[in-house]
């Protein structure tokens, strides 16, 4: 069944509700002309809006206090990711005190839908969702992420570190 | 047959059987670690505890024989509260190291846990720390942490492979698994003790670290791995197979298989396959679909036994293919073609006696028997001496090869293609890639073939056993069972509707595969 709704007698009446409209732009246009500073909206890309720290924009990979990554490669975060965009392939460690670690961690983020699943499911703090948001980029390809870029982008500043320490964690006897 | 009662149901069991092997007959859930069905009965894990009638205290049930007339039961508050505090004892030095560990999903700790324990612990101490990321040999690396010693590995190499690798070393809350100075685990069945650890102590490392296991799907088969075909699980998903594991068969292998055939997934996977059909020579390989290469192929055969008589064609067979396959390729030469030039290349005809006494035979191949008897009730006698004649006497212009899908085990490959490469033209069958074709002469048609994953048949093995399997997945779409690259060399068509679809990987989404072609 379809249902067509038909304008009713007082829509027809139209010209009353647009100068309705541009009376209120008319007003906000001279409004802000005097007063810029009280201005609602942002002048982008010159002026840019900053997310609080909970925004779920941008994946973070943690690091550890020694710099190497936090991740344990123990793929909670792809079983719980419900688009499928997260990648790892997991190795042996050389150093003796980790066992298992991620040599690759792609996040493809087109397809990511951004709903902090991974973040959730991740056990040691490794995977954050931070509050950069812009991801525009020239090429399709620059759209999967990778340890490089998800650990170490210059906005990071060399990596945010992790708040789930292992030899802190060992030394309390867990 | 003694009649008892477990959990108020009467049911009758045989005489001498443990009360564990009466709850698992009936199907009764009962918590246990080291008692396992094929070894002996160590009674350490103490968790099997059940109430027995007439008894003042709880008993272990696997070590336990029932008796006529007892009245069993685990479902009591009491039975439930020890098998709860009993877990707690066993975690207390375990590590809460699940999502590093490869065993989480198929964790016997984790099933009992969620089935049986599900308390809050009230364990205050630290952790003892041992030793982590041991090397074993040549396929375990142990890790002591999570062992909770329920001696199952020690007792496999005590009583089944007899040869006394493992034991448990120190005291107390330091006992700890390995093996005697300088002496590695290193036999020919090692993996077994990483099927029957109910933790992630023991871990293989061929699979170590490669797959989730909640990323897999398993499907029953058979090991071609030799003549004993042994039943397995074979472990797949999108990517292809990533590791065997056996399948208990009280008549053929036991719980048990042997490391050489956890190994024969290796040439199931896309990258040793062959994937179309090849036509060409000399390495100069013009690539079609496995159809056409099979139709053209026909075309030649048909053509060549209208020209030159039956005698000029010759089909060289394996042991490596299904009982079906073989009747329905006999019958197509022998009838249609009318040519009883039918040869079984033997691999190695040495060491096809051999047996270690457990499980591994030295006939590489699973169905040689299968081959012999389907040889003989088509009343076929050719000898291989003949083939030698003939082919250097040019008598044979076209040889088809029904090659080894298992290459691995055919030492003579190089050699044996150059011999068969006398005949003018070469039908080459066969599931892998073989380097060899392309320093050869003769006119070949290469045509991928299905491995035993990928098709339903059945096997017969060392003692006449005929074993049957089903199709578990599809590695190579193009690939043809040889009954059905027979249908298409007698000229007949397949029912297209019912091939396989290529598995092709996880994302196919066209604007992902072509990303950064902008």
């Amino acid at each position: 069944m379809s249902l067509v709704k038909r304008p009713t007698a007082s829509a027809e009446w139209f010209l009353p509700g647009i100068l309705a409209g541009m009376w209120f732009t008319l007003r906000k246009m001279v409004f802000n002309i005097f007063h810029q500073s009280k201005m609602e909206t942002l002048n982008y890309p010159e002026q840019k809006y900053e997310y609080g720290p909970r925004f779920k924009g941008n994946h973070v990979l943690t690091v550890k206090k020694d710099g190497s990554i936090r991740c344990t490669a123990c793929m909670l975060c792809a079983t719980n990711c419900p688009a499928q965009c997260i990648k790892i392939t997991a190795a042996e460690s050389t150093d003796p005190t980790v066992e298992k670690y991620p040599i690759a961690y792609e996040i493809d983020v087109l397809r990511c839908v951004f709903c902090g699943f991974c973040e959730e499911a991740c056990p040691v703090d490794a995977i954050r969702m931070g509050p950069e948001w812009q991801t525009a980029a020239l090429n399709g390809s620059k759209f999967t992420y990778d340890i490089q870029q998800l650990a170490y982008r210059p906005q990071l500043k060399g990596g945010i570190v992790s708040v789930l320490d292992d030899h802190e964690r060992h030394g309390a006897g867990i | 047959m003694p009649k008892i009662k477990i959990n108020g149901n009467e049911v009758e069991v045989p005489q001498g059987s443990t009360i564990i092997q009466a709850f698992k007959a009936t199907g009764v859930e009962i918590c246990h670690y080291c008692w396992h069905p094929g070894l002996s009965v160590a009674g350490v894990c103490r968790l099997c505890m059940v109430q027995i009638e007439g008894m003042p205290k709880l008993q272990i049930a696997c070590n336990t024989e029932v008796k006529e007339g007892m009245v069993i039961n685990n479902t009591s508050d009491v039975v439930k509260e020890t098998v709860r505090w009993g877990l707690d004892f066993h975690l207390i030095n375990h590590p809460l190291d699940c999502p590093i560990c490869d065993q989480a999903g198929e964790c016997g700790l984790q099933d009992q846990y969620m089935k049986f324990g599900q308390y809050d612990p009230e364990m205050a101490e630290n952790k003892v720390k041992k030793h982590k990321v041991v090397d074993l040999g040549p396929t375990v690396v142990l890790d002591s942490e999570r062992c909770i010693l329920c001696s199952r590995c020690v007792r496999f190499t005590d009583e089944v492979s007899k040869t006394n690798e493992l034991g448990i070393f120190n005291r107390g809350d330091r006992c700890e698994i390995g093996t005697v100075a300088g002496k590695p685990l290193a036999n020919n069945y090692s993996l077994n003790t990483v099927d029957i650890c109910p933790v992630g102590a023991l871990t293989s490392k061929d699979f170590r670290f490669r797959q989730r296991v909640w990323y897999l799907k398993e499907a029953d088969s058979i090991c071609p791995g030799c003549s004993t075909g042994c039943n397995v699980k074979v472990n797949y998903n999108e990517e292809g197979l990533w590791r065997i594991r056996p399948r208990e068969n009280k008549e053929v292998n036991g719980h048990w298989m042997c490391d050489v055939g956890r190994d024969s997934y290796k040439f199931v996977n896309l990258k040793n396959r062959l994937v179309a059909g090849k036509v060409g020579q000399r390495g100069s390989w013009q690539e079609v679909t496995a159809t056409d290469a099979a139709r053209s192929a026909g075309l030649k055969l048909r053509e060549t036994v209208a020209q030159h008589g039956p005698d000029s064609v010759a089909l060289v067979v394996t042991g490596q293919y299904t009982n079906e396959e073989y009747h329905r390729l006999f019958t197509f030469f022998t009838v249609n073609l009318e040519s009883n030039n039918i040869f079984h290349w033997m691999n190695n005809p040495e060491t096809t006696k051999d047996f270690d006494g457990l499980l591994f035979r030295g006939d590489r191949n699973p169905n040689t028997k299968g081959v012999v008897d389907a040889l003989g009730s088509f009343a076929l006698k050719a000898k291989w001496e003949d083939l030698q004649s003939q082919l250097s006497s040019r008598k044979i212009k076209v040889v088809v090869v029904a090659g080894p899908e298992n290459q691995a085990v055919f030492p003579d490959m190089t050699e044996k293609i150059t011999f068969f490469a006398q005949a003018e033209s070469m039908i080459w069958l066969t599931a892998g890639q073989s380097e060899a074709l392309n320093q050869t002469g003769a006119e070949t048609w290469q045509i991928p073939l299905k491995t035993y994953i990928e098709k339903s048949g059945s096997f017969t093995n060392v003692q006449g056993k005929v074993q049957t399997f089903k199709v578990g997945t599809t590695i190579v779409a193009q690939a043809f069972t040889l009954s059905e690259v027979v249908e298409l060399f007698s000229g007949q068509e397949l029912n297209w509707n019912l091939r396989p679809h290529s598995l092709g990987g996880v994302k196919t989404n066209y604007s992902i595969a072509n990303r950064g072609a902008l």
